[in-house]
């Protein structure tokens, strides 16, 4: 398979058979492809673990009364959703966070917080195929529950930048926005409750189009029209906290812009301002988010990397009043943005070990030495007669009738153990 | 890549318009007719990409794309995540339902059951459910004014910028149900990624449309110097309307 990157057209339509379908939307890891997905997931993981985090598994399925009172009817209509033996709805999780919110409310009831909860596993949606979106992806994330202050929102995001550069995405931006300022922009505004809907309606239809419209004929107040018209341009470093203060007078608005401000201090001592962008604009979820949001971007993806943010009101609809800020990665897009900026496809290397007649021993032998100083090696299942004197391909040593070893591995080419050792030490390096 | 954005075009009515638009704004110096051999042009400033309408917003919303121009009647259809930037004005035309002349319905009374023939099933629904009527819609794919007369359908959701075909068929108009015009949406990442490319080309777009508005009151009415779809452009074989 691997290697072979092209199949055989007419072999293939020779065995037409409708058993050898898949699903729309769903796919096959493989090979490269299959390493880097779990190698980028293992990065992920092992930073939240390097942070203090601890890793819990939750399970696929949860009923949807459970999924309900944690997510909009937005997300619940994308879930696919099926009967249990006792008439009840379950569903396959489309997110993480209501199980994390729910096990945090029932098993680690009276934990001392603040807990710190990672996860990793695949999310389900059951949208409509040939729309070129996955339906099944792989998610990685943390929350960080029982802390109200702008630190855990810091690290939230320090955490998750740190996670992408260990799995080696570059060129990755950060976008800070708060989910408390658009909504206090509307309530500051003098609309009446019919215009405030519209003009939130169409915000978070990211339809400005439709925003101007709503505006027209009310009564908003200049600065605010003109803040909330401006919503995609919003954005910049820490002088457009100062720029959209002169023009805002209400406390309100004027809170979240200090909460923004004390933020990037925070961030700046993370050391990680360069890659930020403040984004008074930002358009989440306000029915769930609280307090900061994120998004963070890579110049070679038209999606999101991962996002996270506040939602201090989640935890009270599982009976536990408790604050919480967190994150998600999409491992996928995350794959998929590894893929395009290096147009590197990886490489799985395991070295091949072959060997002559009535060296089966030794081999084994050599091969258990080798996987104990972390060479993967691929023990061949049957002795090779008749290529004595051949040259070794790449990723591939050969046991000699002389009990001698011959190798290629990583470009370099020589003979004996040591010699190999040191080659897979210099290729590490 | 980087050099410029990746914009794409809706073929079919509101095609030379959009590289009007573009050319007049400086964004991209193409004439409509270079498309007729190839799909994709790249210019210094942007490389543009010719697709069909409904596949305007797949492009932009995969990021194949950055940025887009497409009819607001597309989107109604499939609400795709992508940001809507800027009303382009042009290609105005409304959504209409209209029946038989001399119907029932075209009197103003609403029958208990009702079908409706349609290409724009969910802005159809849309409508129909905001006055609380319960209507059986047909999907259908072009010459949707005929299903009246085959008795296929008691009346039709469908698009209007002149009327005449309604008339042609004897059909008349009931209630608005729409309005669209041409639109500048955008991905949601190049929003963030390239922002200062993709602000810098609403902005000019903004910029040429509202420079080249005549001082009509409202935005998304036709405005009468501009040159309306053509209803003779909706019938069957129109990429705009094939789905």
């Amino acid at each position: 398979m691997r290697g072979g990157a092209c199949l055989d057209f007419a072999r293939m339509s020779a065995l037409q058979n409708p058993a050898r379908g898949r699903a729309g939307g769903f796919a096959d890891w493989i090979g490269a492809a299959a390493q880097r997905r779990r190698t980028v997931t293992e990065a992920f993981v092992d930073t939240f673990a390097a942070w203090g985090y601890e890793y819990l598994a939750t399970p696929l399925v949860e009923p949807l009364d459970t999924v309900a009172a944690g997510v909009g009817g937005g997300l619940q209509a994308q879930l696919f959703r099926f009967m249990d033996a006792d008439g009840s709805l379950l569903a396959l999780v489309g997110e993480r966070t209501v199980s994390v919110a729910r096990v945090v409310s029932t098993q680690l009831q009276g934990a001392q917080p603040p807990l710190r909860l990672c996860y990793a596993g695949p999310v389900l949606f059951n949208r409509p195929p040939l729309g070129g979106r996955r339906r099944e992806a792989m998610q990685a994330g943390c929350e960080l529950i029982g802390h109200a202050g702008l630190a855990a929102d810091a690290e939230c995001i320090a955490v998750a930048a740190a996670a992408l550069e260990r799995a080696g995405v570059t060129g990755v931006q950060i976008d800070v926005g708060h989910a408390d300022f658009v909504p206090s922009l509307l309530d500051s505004a003098n609309l009446d409750a019919a215009s405030r809907e519209r003009v939130a309606g169409a915000l978070r239809g990211r339809d400005l189009v439709a925003v101007e419209e709503a505006l027209r004929g009310t009564e908003a107040g200049d600065a605010e029209r003109e803040l909330l018209l401006a919503f995609p341009t919003l954005r910049g470093g820490r002088e457009i906290l100062d720029t959209a203060g002169t023009r805002i007078g209400d406390p309100r608005p004027r809170r979240v812009l200090a909460d923004l401000a004390e933020l990037w201090e925070v961030l700046g001592r993370h050391g990680i301002t360069a890659n930020v962008h403040l984004d008074l604009g930002a358009v989440r979820d306000w029915d769930y988010y609280t307090g900061p949001t994120f998004e963070l971007f890579s110049a070679d993806l038209g999606f999101p990397l991962g996002a996270g943010g506040r939602y201090d009101r989640l935890l009270a609809a599982f009976g536990t009043d408790a604050p919480a800020t967190g994150f998600v990665l999409h491992v996928d897009r995350c794959c998929d943005a590894l893929l395009r900026g290096s147009g590197e496809n990886g490489k799985v290397d395991a070295l091949r070990l072959g060997y002559s007649p009535g060296r089966a021993g030794e081999a084994q032998a050599l091969a258990a030495r080798l996987r104990q100083a972390g060479v993967a090696v691929a023990l061949d299942l049957e002795p090779a007669i008749g290529n004595r004197g051949e040259p070794v391909v790449d990723g591939a040593a050969r046991l000699d009738d002389d009990g001698a070893l011959l190798w290629r591995y990583r470009g370099e080419e020589g003979s004996g153990v040591e010699a190999l050792l040191a080659a897979r030490t210099e290729g590490a390096r | 890549m980087s050099g410029g954005l990746r914009l794409a075009l809706p073929g079919g009515a509101l095609f030379e318009d959009a590289c009007r638009l573009l050319s007049d704004a400086g964004v991209a110096d193409i004439d409509a007719g270079r498309f007729d051999r190839q799909l994709r042009i790249a210019t210094p400033t942007a490389t543009v990409v010719k697709v069909r309408p409904t596949d305007v917003p797949v492009y932009v919303e995969m990021g194949a794309c950055d940025a887009g121009i497409v009819g607001k009647d597309i989107l109604w259809e499939s609400p795709r995540d992508c940001y809507e930037l800027v009303d382009l004005r042009f290609g105005a035309c409304r959504l209409v339902l209209a029946a038989p002349q001399g119907s029932q319905l075209a009197e103003g009374r609403f029958p208990q059951s009702l079908r409706a023939a349609t290409k724009y099933p969910i802005a159809a629904r849309r409508f129909f459910d905001s006055l609380g009527l319960a209507v059986e819609l047909i999907k259908l794919h072009g010459s949707v004014e005929l299903a009246p007369a085959m008795g296929l359908a008691d009346c039709v959701v469908d698009i209007t910028a002149t009327g005449r075909t309604l008339t042609a068929n004897h059909l008349v108009e009931v209630a608005e149900a729409g309005r669209s015009t041409a639109r500048l949406i955008s991905n949601r990442a190049s929003l963030k990624t390239r922002s200062e490319a993709v602000n810098q080309l609403a902005a000019a777009l903004r910029r040429t449309v509202m420079a080249a508005a005549t001082p009509v009151s409202g935005t998304s009415g036709p405005a009468a110097s501009e040159p309306a779809l053509r209803a003779s452009a909706l019938p069957d074989g129109d990429p705009g309307t094939s789905r």
